[in-house]
């Protein structure tokens, strides 16, 4: 495992976006890409073969703005582009983005 | 007339001013221009006479043959000169008005073919990248130029009153400037308002009022919103824009429906987001503007439908459900709420036709066609349902029991019946089938006793969820009876004892008989499921003591799964108990403490919420615990 404190995330379109490694570890995704027996392990760098460069320059972004605020209470919501919504939903989706699995109530 | 004018127009002058010359180049003739206005200031004249006088039509021939001397400006009353166009004036006067019209309008279209060769436009176009139409351009700049400098008259544009312009004059909507009582008109109208300055957050106390509402709202997080909270929330703000949702999976296609309904945006055109053909479940959370014929639509876009939730469902009715019938669709799980439309026939042929596959039947606010009549029909033609679920029901009584005991697959089964039942029909029905029973919800029962309690505990071997409420008559001693060591029941998931008390408003301090879940009720309660307990719900058992509680909560005793608390109007939960509970129950994430007037200054742990602070202070977040 690379111990670099950043990691690379790859578009399908090519561009290259470096993170902190602990902003992007909050997908789950990733996360488990990092920590397998993977080639993404070894190299620090992550290929999404399914998400375009803006789409992945807005999860980006959203990691650090996250990682930012990480331990503020009223946090202004980050702005998110009409255009692009649901491909970053898609991406969400994808990456595992969703709220903290809370425990359901059995109804 | 007119030919008389125009050949003036081509009359050798002396010599011309630069304007002329200027106006001249531009196609604009000076002479034409002055020729206008003096047609219009006649013609004006006249009528202004043809008022004053009582034989009109005389004056006016004497007007007419006045051709080429202009009356003096002072004639000219200046409040009441009436537009060229409307005025009820002789024939050749209105002859004279429409031809300097015309010829007003042949320079104007002149002027502004000029305009559109001139730099300035051109430059201009350049400057709006071809964004706008050109002819509205040149316009605009015809307009600019054609307009009155402040200090000069004008007719106003909706009145036709003479004016002064000044610097604050009003443009008309179409053209044109408007006199300050017009103008103050079209103020009120406007529904812009001028400078709409934008509402800060209110300091402070719009903050904190902000966060109290997250709280209540049950959205107060610590950190940012997932990223798929924030483009779920965007989406729903634009909607209108979307056109298909694509291949999402399920799961955010129901969060996008509930967020869609949430701001009662669900509407037909909303609908066909969620009609892909390919779909096993449809789920409307808010059905209120949709018609019958949007329910069609359901049934004939999502053929392979399984699942169908509608609230606010009041158009589903008899038509809907007889075209459900003619149509193929193998329901397992059907959700209804409010559909009063469908009558008692229509359940029971429904139930008889496609009961079969039918796993899972919830049925809320129905007031008479839910009946004992449509339960009678279950147990023969749904051979597969785990899950009923009748609430807010005015129609079900002792008798649908006594058909609800005969369902042998039931897992699940919550009543909220308004019809007052014995506890020997719910003893009979958990007789028949409390063994394999998961979900039992009673709510509202205010004529339940412990007889139901022990019939449970001696029948019931699986239950997760438990739901009692609004018992008068059962006693603290039979809630522990229920949950001796004896009971073979695994611990429960979730409990609800809510408003199991004592009622007596002569001495409401005084419980002799125990009624209610008071100490011991509780103590065994938490000795039995604390450890398995996620959601328990006590709200207004207000005989529990605060011995009770710190025996609970004590130091050595934790509740690894406990989620959630509702203990309001426990009358004797004090700070220190709310401090115990926050330390035994380490997964704790909300407690509701509304009415515990001895809670007063509790440090709640980050992350945790605390809801219903009497002193209004709310939570207090400390950063170093936890």
């Amino acid at each position: 495992m690379s111990d670099s404190k950043y990691i690379t995330l790859i578009s399908y379109d090519g561009f290259e976006f470096v993170v902190l490694r602990e902003a992007a570890l909050i997908s789950e995704t990733i996360r488990a890409m990092l920590r397998g027996p993977f080639r993404e392990a070894q190299t620090g760098r992550c290929e999404f073969g399914e998400i375009r460069g803006p789409v992945l320059e807005k999860v980006v972004e959203y990691f650090h703005y996250h990682h930012a605020n990480r331990d503020r209470t009223d946090v202004p919501d980050m702005d998110i582009p009409v255009d692009i919504c649901l491909e970053l939903l898609m991406a969400a989706d994808f990456l595992g983005l969703d709220s903290k699995p809370q425990m359901r109530d059995i109804s | 007339m007119s030919r008389q004018t125009r050949t003036a127009g081509r009359r050798i002058m002396g010599p011309q001013s630069a304007l002329t010359d200027f106006l001249a180049s531009h196609n604009i003739s000076a002479n034409q221009i002055r020729l206008d206005a003096e047609a219009r200031r006649r013609a004006a004249a006249q009528d202004n006479q043809q008022r004053q006088a009582d034989g009109g039509a005389q004056q006016l021939l004497n007007g007419d043959a006045d051709f080429d001397t202009p009356p003096p400006e002072s004639e000219v009353d200046e409040s009441v000169v009436v537009s060229t166009g409307r005025s009820t004036r002789g024939r050749s006067a209105a002859q004279a008005a429409a031809e300097a019209e015309r010829r007003k309008k042949e320079n104007e279209k002149k002027a502004i073919d000029k305009i559109k060769a001139s730099k300035k436009s051109q430059k201009r176009k350049r400057n709006l990248d071809d964004s706008e139409d050109e002819d509205d351009i040149v316009r605009a700049l015809f307009n600019e130029r054609a307009k009155p400098l402040p200090g000069q008259m004008e007719n106003c544009a909706i009145c036709n009153k003479r004016f002064t312009v000044t610097p604050y004059s009003r443009n008309a909507p179409d053209g044109g400037l408007v006199c300050s009582p017009c103008g103050k008109e079209l103020a009120r109208d406007d529904p812009t308002p001028k400078n709409k300055t934008k509402r800060g957050s209110g300091g402070p106390v719009g903050a904190h009022r902000q966060k109290q509402s997250k709280i209540l709202d049950g959205t107060y997080h610590v950190g940012g919103k997932s990223l798929m909270s924030l483009c779920i929330q965007t989406l729903a703000k634009n909607i209108d824009l979307a056109e298909h949702l694509g291949d999402l999976p399920p799961k955010i296609v129901d969060k996008i429906a509930r967020k869609l309904s949430k701001h009662r945006l669900l509407n037909p055109t909303t609908l066909s987001l969620f009609l892909q053909p390919s779909n096993q479940e449809v789920l409307v959370y808010d059905g209120a503007k949709l018609s019958a014929d949007d329910f069609y639509r359901i049934f004939h876009s999502v053929p392979e439908l399984k699942k169908l939730k509608v609230r606010n469902a009041i158009h589903f009715k008899d038509e809907v459900v007889d075209y459900l019938l003619t149509r193929h669709i193998v329901l397992e799980d059907l959700y209804l709420h409010g559909s009063n439309l469908i009558s008692e026939g229509k359940w029971i042929e429904y139930l008889q036709k496609k009961g079969q596959p039918l796993r899972s039947l919830r049925v809320y606010w129905t007031d008479k066609h839910f009946t004992d009549a449509v339960l009678a029909v279950i147990p023969a033609s749904c051979p597969n349902l785990t899950r009923l679920k009748v609430c807010h029901n005015q129609a079900v009584t002792g008798e649908g029991l006594g058909h609800i005991s005969k369902i042998t697959t039931l897992r699940h089964l919550s009543l909220d019946l308004r019809e007052a039942i014995h506890p020997d029909v719910y003893v009979k029905l958990l007789t028949a089938i409390g063994p394999q029973l998961e979900t039992l919800c009673l709510t509202r029962v205010p004529e339940l006793d412990n007889t139901v309690l022990d019939a449970i505990h001696l029948h019931c071997r699986s239950l997760k969820k438990l739901r009692i409420t609004d018992s008068e008559l059962m006693t603290d001693a039979g809630f522990a009876r229920l949950f001796t060591s004896t009971w073979s029941n695994p611990g429960l998931i979730f409990l609800d004892f809510q408003k199991c008390r004592q009622l007596e408003s002569t001495q409401p301090r005084e419980n002799p008989d125990g009624i209610g879940l008071c100490d011991e009720g509780f103590k065994a309660l938490m000795e039995h499921s604390g450890k398995t307990l996620q959601n328990l719900n006590i709200h207004a058992c207000r005989h529990i003591s605060s011995k009770a509680f710190e025996e609970v909560f004590s130091a050595d005793k934790t509740y690894e799964n406990m989620h959630k608390m509702e203990i309001s109007f426990c009358e004797e939960v004090t700070d220190f108990v709310v401090g115990s509970i926050f330390r035994s129950c380490p997964n704790l994430r909300e407690v509701n403490v509304f009415g515990c007037m001895k809670v007063k200054d509790v440090r709640v742990p980050r992350g945790k919420i605390l809801v219903g602070v009497p002193n209004a202070r709310g939570m207090v977040t400390e950063c170093d615990e936890d």
